[in-house]
């Protein structure tokens, strides 16, 4: 894996760079003020992470830690980490904050920055525009305003080419977020979809100049057969958990959006029910029908659904289409190699 | 104090009394009492019952303090409480009260406090006052006092007359008390002598024994009893006793024997004595009386067992007509079912009465009629329903009735029926035929309830079970003669019930005899002439098909008819007749409506289902066996169901009240079904079941469990955090299952059929080897499937050949498997004839195809949706003038955002 730190570094940064032009393209408009424009990782810290996740997580389970570093300009550079231990229902009174209080400083008597930049979380299968993420990453970037989080993803690590994203929430979102206000009339008011949700900050993989030369040195003499990895063609299961993570999300989609529905219903059908009584009543009084704002104090109407929900699943969709899209387009591309190689020696 | 001046003095107290009958009376019987009480040494007698009544009366005292200082401070809820331990305690110190007399302070506190409760019931302002609790109180309690103190009216009477004086007597009272105790050793003494040597009592105890009499006959001059006593009845004693000496005495010394020789016996009948003193006094003194009336003698009851004497019945000389027998016995009767009536004794009496009746020659009829009147009280002797007869109390009874079936049988002449008046009974008049009112079907009917209770009270797994199980035998035989005796004289009715005891006591039988007949052709002429015999008995399907007939023909009550197809039905499933069970089934119509039969019948059903479940696995038949069984496993309750035993549940949901009733629901044991073997069909037929169809559909996202019973099973299975070699029936099913999800058929084959499971399960079968070949061929054809489903798309084809290899099928079964799964189309392949080979279509989709489908079928219904929240929005739009420009905002608004998702969703296609 180390042999290929330089070329996977550069696969990393350019395929983050597209995703984050996209990303910008359509946020543009609120996220022009962002504080860190780039994110700059220690070879260190990619590698910490790797090592953290190859030894405590497997399956489903995700592993996180604490970003270590510091802000220069608008570059966020990134120098150390640490992970978090792993959560058991034994240690239920374990302290985070005072372990991470610790933690810290002790790094600083080594004298290792010692600054809090943001955390990082491993995924599976591109799974993590969560509810629990947007939280902690909104408590971040409320206290420490560059702060990043950056996603691992280990399995497309695994087929060759190393997944390491940088997200911010967009400051829409952490308006939103401060207010504590998800109904749809207050996202609708913050003009927020699910595109404009987090932000993507490209990475850029920083290591010393002797240890490029050394992995210049390792590149030459690495067996050819090291690199074919990127080249397999086996890809069926990894596409099939993809579509299989994307039904239950399109499943729950669907439920939220039947309770949209109701909810729906139920105000309209509330609305003119008793809009008609109070009317008919006053009509029988001989007094002018109600207005309709003092009908509204006078009825409570049904609680309307957190659409908070719908988004982080609208944006997961997202993700796991463009996951899909991506793995489909690498992978036509190898079968047509394949074949242009199958016909060449036949 | 002299002796007689005591007794003068006593009994004189008493006779002023007139009212406390009641409760002074039985001071004779308790007299009675004390020798076998009480050890032989007399002077520890005296001692103890000297303190329990300072106990009881010290008890006694204490709660009428606290019962005054409560009406001082008018607290009527503390003085209702009090009042209701005040009965208690009176009730527990009654033996004591008994022989002092009620004691003046409980007279006085009674009237006292029904004075004050009047007076605060008729202070209607204080009432008003008073707090709810309290008022409720008064009421209660003053109605509570009232009716107490009806007992006591008299005494209370003369307490309000002159309380000072009673007051005065009281003391005096106690004085004569002590006295009378000294006298009461001397009947200790001489009863305890009379017990011990079975001597003719002395002239002491006579005198003692007369004095219980004058106290029965309160009406009676006390001196007028003491003359009496030392004159003419102590003739009339003595020749009682000569005459007596030779039985009576002898039978006396019997029963004593034990007592005194096993002390432990003896303590034993202490306890059970002390329980039932109250009783016993009441039901002597009934006897007492009758043996008064009789003009004859009385004879002391020793506790529990009496000491009847033959001239006790009837004095002597009296000519021993039917008239005499028969208000005898009525006398007797009388008393049944009363409160006090010491049951044995009453037994003891009529089972005399027969011997008296036998010994005169007074004819069947009054034999007859007795005897239903012995069997009666038997089971009568038991007071509550829970408890069950005694060993020895059941064998008296089996040959009391079959005694009855005797006399019976050899008298055709006489009829017995319920609906005999007691007027128009002939008992003796020899000319017209002989009517005995009495049913012998209640009673044999009662005679197989016992038997069920004998058998549901005794511990499984003991030899005493075996003991009991062997009057089955005689029991059956019973209802056969009676079944015989009705089929002549019973009206269809009591033939149809009598019919459905016979068949309740065949049905769960299997008839080996017949099976062998069955599997030896008839034409093994060549058996020994035991063989034979043995085979003589009608074939019990024989026997059912007739009985059962009758009963469906004949019935009107729903009942039996219902109880009778389920025997019926159970019976052919037993016997392996799968079609006739089944067919039997559906033609009832049970399933619709068992459900509103009462609990037992339910049982008998569930029963039913569960052997015809059983019965359809035997004949391989998995899926008819699977659905027998799914209502009774999947509830988890089949130990409930099946009525073998009781849930462990909390107190809460059922009192102890409905544990009773559903304990005597309870099937007894020999009738079980083995619910492990239950189990293991039942999971076994699953898993031949499941293991296809999870395959078959194993990307199907709607695929339904078969069994949710054995699915959990599996995860159990699954859970495990180490898996060693199956222990238990459920893990060998599981470990099997998962083998046969490979096609692994000799795995399944080992795990399903081996050492283990044939102990635990397959060897309870009637034709295990047939069995375990079936299962055999099962595990193979269903391997075979499941192989098929698993692993059709890796093949593109495979030879008919090697799949008969792999599977041990030959050729054409394995031809008929493949072929049904074409025609079925749970197989995309076709057979090549002249290569012997399966074909594979390969039309089946991918895992990724079959994905890809099922998102686009859920983004279908996701648009739709989206859809219909859009709708809303235009359907709005026109009801909503005022909204317009709002609601036109907001259409766009999700106009974009629907067309987005559409969008998305198309790129995910």
């Amino acid at each position: 894996m180390a042999s290929r730190k330089e070329g996977t570094g550069s696969t990393a940064t350019s395929s983050s760079s597209t995703a984050g032009a996209a990303g910008k393209g359509k946020g543009k408009g609120g996220s022009g003020d962002s504080a860190v424009k780039q994110v700059q990782i220690d070879g260190l810290v990619v590698l910490k992470i790797i090592k953290h996740y190859q030894e405590e997580g497997q399956g489903t389970e995700v592993v996180q830690g604490v970003l270590l570093g510091l802000v220069v300009e608008d570059r966020l550079e990134i120098t150390n980490c640490f992970p978090f231990p792993q959560h058991t229902e034994d240690d239920a009174d374990f302290d985070e904050v005072q372990y991470q209080m610790e933690m810290m400083r002790s790094l600083r008597h080594v004298n290792i920055d010692h600054l809090h930049v943001g955390w990082y979380q491993s995924t599976y299968y591109g799974s993590f525009v969560t509810r629990a993420l947007l939280d902690s990453q909104f408590s971040y970037q409320h206290a420490i305003e560059e702060s990043v989080v950056l996603i691992y993803d280990p399995i497309k690590t695994a087929q060759g080419s190393l997944s390491l994203k940088a997200y911010r929430l967009t400051p829409k979102l952490m308006e939103v977020c401060k207010e504590k206000d998800f109904s749809p009339e207050a996202l609708k008011k913050a003009n927020i979809t699910f595109e404009y949700m987090f932000e993507e900050v490209p990475i850029v993989i920083k290591n010393s100049h002797l240890i490029n030369v050394l992995m210049w040195e390792l590149e030459k003499k690495s067996a050819v057969a090291d690199k074919h990895e990127l080249l397999s063609l086996a890809s069926s299961n990894h596409l099939g958990k993809n579509l299989q993570l994307l039904m239950d999300r399109v499943d729950e989609m669907s439920q939220d959006i039947v309770k949209y529905n109701t909810y729906m219903r139920n105000t309209s059908k509330q609305q003119q029910q008793k809009h008609q009584q109070e009317n008919m009543q006053r009509q029988s009084r001989g007094e002018p029908p109600l207005p309709e704002e003092d009908l509204s104090k006078l009825f409570k109407p049904p609680q309307p659904p957190a659409r908070m929900d719908s988004l982080l699943i609208a944006g997961q969709i997202n993700t796991y289409c463009q996951n899909i899209k991506e793995f489909t387009a690498q992978n036509l591309g190898k079968l047509f190699m394949a074949q242009a190689l199958q016909e060449y020696n036949n | 104090m002299s002796r007689f001046f005591t007794t003068g003095s006593d009994s004189e107290s008493e006779s002023s009394l007139s009212g406390e009958e009641l409760v002074t009376k039985p001071v004779g019987g308790n007299y009675g009492k004390q020798p076998l009480l009480l050890s032989e040494d007399e002077e520890d007698t005296k001692r103890v019952v000297r303190s329990a009544k300072d106990k009881r009366f010290e008890e006694l005292t204490n709660l009428i303090r606290t019962i005054r200082n409560a009406m001082k401070i008018r607290d009527v809820t503390k003085c209702l409480e009090e009042f209701e331990l005040l009965g208690k305690a009176y009730g527990k110190a009654k033996s004591i009260v008994d022989k002092e007399g009620v004691p003046r302070f409980y007279i006085r506190i009674l009237a006292d406090l029904e004075d004050y409760l009047n007076e605060l019931w008729e202070d209607k302002e204080g009432k008003k006052k008073m707090n709810k609790n309290n008022a409720k109180a008064l009421s209660t309690l003053r109605q509570k006092i009232r009716k107490y103190n009806r007992d006591f009216e008299s005494h209370i009477t003369s307490y309000k007359q002159n309380p000072e004086q009673s007051a005065d007597e009281d003391a005096e009272k106690n004085e004569e008390d002590s006295e009378d105790e000294d006298e009461d050793e001397d009947g200790v003494s001489a009863a305890t002598f009379l017990k011990k040597k079975s001597e003719a009592p002395s002239g002491e105890s006579r005198k003692f024994l007369k004095k219980m009499d004058d106290e029965d006959e309160d009406s009676e001059d006390s001196e007028d009893d003491e003359d009496w006593d030392t004159g003419s009845t102590s003739s009339d004693s003595d020749s009682e006793e000569e005459e007596g000496k030779q039985t009576a005495l002898a039978s006396r010394f019997l029963k004593k024997a034990p007592t005194t020789d096993e002390d432990k016996k003896a303590a034993e009948k202490k306890r059970e004595d002390k329980a039932k003193k109250k009783h016993d006094r009441k039901s002597k003194r009934l006897d007492e009386e009758e043996e008064d009336n009789e003009g004859g003698e009385w004879e002391r009851v020793r506790g529990g067992v009496p000491l009847v004497k033959k001239p006790k019945m009837f004095a002597k000389g009296t000519e021993i007509t039917h008239a005499v027998v028969i208000k005898k016995l009525n006398e007797i009767l009388q008393a049944r079912g009363k409160k006090g009536t010491d049951r044995a004794a009453q037994i003891e009496l009529l089972q005399l009465l027969v011997q008296i009746a036998a010994e005169n020659n007074l004819g069947e009829g009054v034999i007859v009629k007795i005897k239903f009147n012995i069997i009666a009280s038997l089971y009568d002797y038991n007071p509550n329903l829970a408890t069950y007869m005694k060993p020895e109390m059941w064998g008296k009874c089996l040959d009391c009735i079959n005694e009855l079936m005797d006399i019976l049988f050899a008298n055709p002449n006489i009829f017995v029926g319920e609906n005999i008046l007691e007027e128009s009974e002939n008992l003796h008049n020899a000319d017209q035929p002989l009517r005995v009112r009495g049913c012998i079907l209640t009673l044999v009917e009662r005679m197989d309830e016992e038997f069920t209770k004998i058998m549901q009270n005794t511990d499984p797994h003991s030899q005493e079970y075996v003991e009991h199980l062997k009057d089955e035998a005689q029991v059956c035989a019973i209802i056969e003669r009676v079944q015989r005796y009705l089929e002549e004289k019973g009206t269809t009715e009591e033939v149809c019930r009598i019919y459905l005891l016979r068949i309740l006591h065949t049905y769960y039988k299997f008839d080996y005899k017949a099976h062998q007949r069955q599997l030896t052709p008839p034409e093994g002429s060549s058996k020994s002439e035991q063989d034979q015999a043995e085979n003589e008995g009608e074939d019990s399907a024989v026997l059912m098909e007739r009985l059962c007939k009758y009963i469906y023909a004949k019935d009107r009550t729903d009942r039996i008819r219902t109880c009778a197809i389920l025997c019926h039905i159970y019976h052919h499933a037993l016997h392996s007749r799968w079609y006739q069970a089944r067919d039997l089934m559906l033609m009832s119509h049970l399933q619709d409506n068992i459900q509103h039969a009462d609990p037992p019948v339910q049982i008998l059903y569930n029963r039913t289902m569960v052997q015809l479940g059983i019965c359809a696995f035997r004949q391989g038949l998995t899926k008819d066996a699977h659905n027998a069984l799914l209502d009774i496993q999947s509830s988890g309750r089949a130990k409930e169901l099946l009525g073998q035993g009781l849930l462990l549940r909390s107190l809460q949901e059922r009192n102890q009240e409905q544990e009773k009733v559903e304990r005597r629901r309870q099937v007894p044991f020999h009738l079980h079904i083995n619910l492990e073997l239950l189990e293991c069909v039942y999971l076994v037929s699953a898993m031949l079941l499941e293991i296809p169809y999870m395959a078959a559909h194993e990307s199907d996202a709607r695929r339904r469990m078969i069994s949710k019973q054995f699915h959990h099973q599996l995860r159990v299975g699954e859970r495990q955090p180490l898996l060693g070699p199956p222990e238990s029936m459920r893990e060998h099913v599981v470990a099997a299952s998962k083998a046969m999800k490979m096609g692994d058929w000799k795995t399944c084959h080992s795990f399903i059929i081996n050492e283990k499971m044939n102990g635990k399960v397959w060897d309870l079968f009637p034709e295990a080897d047939k069995v375990r070949t079936m299962l055999v061929r099962k595990i193979q054809e269903e391997s075979l499937r499941t192989y098929l489903f698993t692993y059709s798309s890796v093949y593109d084809s495979i030879s008919m050949e090697t799949l008969s290899d792999m599977f041990e099928l030959d050729l054409p079964t394995v031809h008929s498997i493949i072929s049904k799964m074409i025609i079925n189309e749970e197989l995309m392949a076709s057979l090549d004839q002249p290569t012997q080979t399966v074909v594979m279509h390969r039309t089946e989709p991918t895992a990724q195809q079959n994905l890809a489908l099922q998102l686009a079928e859920k983004l279908g219904s996701l648009v739709e949706n989206n859809e219909r929240v859009f709708d809303h929005k235009q359907g709005t739009y026109g009801g909503y003038f005022r909204d317009q420009k709002d609601g036109y905002r907001k259409n766009e608004g999700y106009m974009r955002r629907g067309g987005y998702r559409q969008q998305q969703s198309q790129t995910a296609y």
